[in-house]
């Protein structure tokens, strides 16, 4: 929300809005990310690692376990789209995920 | 002491003492308040509402892409959030009061899962406001935020103990 980039304000200039579009090429995957938090309790994270990408519990043990040690972890990956949808479940679940582009 | 899980078929009866019961009831009105808002929190402006509606792109080139993501998501989700948060009282309102006056709250495995929910939003907020950190020093009984702290610590076992329940790891 913050406007810290240039060319990112509500300026009317709609010819703008198809460049951003074009940026991004729908192969690129977005990886969803899960960043460690002192209040969420281990177990519940794994417990919504199960709810929401339908893990099992080994799964979503281990990824929990990378969030706990390495500060995060990428606990899925795919489309903008995707990304997005998964994003937005693990807010409504109170986790802190945020999606990036994949960089090889 | 209250026996505080009891196991039933399909979910959980719970034991809250009064005390416990108006606590509950006061934490959720408080918040409801950071779920009333109409637009998505501008940041720096209250850290409780940043943590409960976190940003979804770091990177400062996606500032346009993170306001599309609040415009579309975040109305749904506060509405979500608050209705979960109202479960939560529905099942108090429909709870039977004990002869020892504790309030005996029957869970199914759905009113489980938006008590979790729930109780993980209480304590994020208070986490915030209590600066919780992974490694916490221990609260002096003189410290002046020990009650909050106490009220922290017993939301964290009612949450645990709800989710080792739902996941069948119940001792």
């Amino acid at each position: 929300m913050t406007d810290t980039g240039p060319g990112t304000g509500t300026g009317t200039d709609v010819l703008e809005a198809p460049v951003e579009e074009t940026v991004t090429t729908p192969d690129t995957p977005w990886l969803v990310i899960v960043w460690n938090d002192p209040v969420n309790l281990m177990s519940y994270v794994v417990l919504v690692f199960q709810k929401v990408f339908g893990y099992s519990r080994a799964k979503a043990e281990k990824l929990m376990l990378e969030v706990h040690h390495d500060g995060k972890s990428v606990v899925a990956s795919g489309t903008r789209e995707k990304a997005e949808a998964d994003v937005s479940r693990l807010h409504g679940h109170g986790l802190w995920a945020t999606m990036e582009k994949d960089r090889p | 002491m209250i026996e505080r899980f009891r196991r039933r078929t399909r979910g959980v009866e719970l034991a809250l003492a009064p005390v416990e019961v108006s606590l509950l009831r006061q934490l959720v009105a408080q918040l409801e308040e950071y779920f009333s808002e109409d637009a998505p929190p501008v940041r720096g402006e209250d850290p409780v509402r940043d943590r409960l509606f976190p940003r979804a792109f770091l990177d400062p080139t996606e500032d346009a892409a993170e306001a599309d993501y609040q415009s579309v998501v975040y109305s749904d989700l506060a509405k979500e959030r608050s209705e979960t948060a109202q479960a939560l009282i529905a099942t108090l309102d429909a709870g039977t009061v004990r002869r020892d006056e504790t309030l005996s709250v029957q869970l199914s495995v759905e009113d489980m899962e938006r008590w979790i929910g729930a109780l993980n939003d209480i304590r994020l907020a208070l986490g915030v406001t209590l600066e919780i950190k992974e490694e916490m020093p221990p609260i002096g009984e003189d410290d002046p935020r020990a009650a909050e702290f106490a009220v922290y610590d017993w939301l964290t076992y009612l949450q645990g103990g709800l989710v080792a329940v739902l996941m069948g790891d119940e001792s």
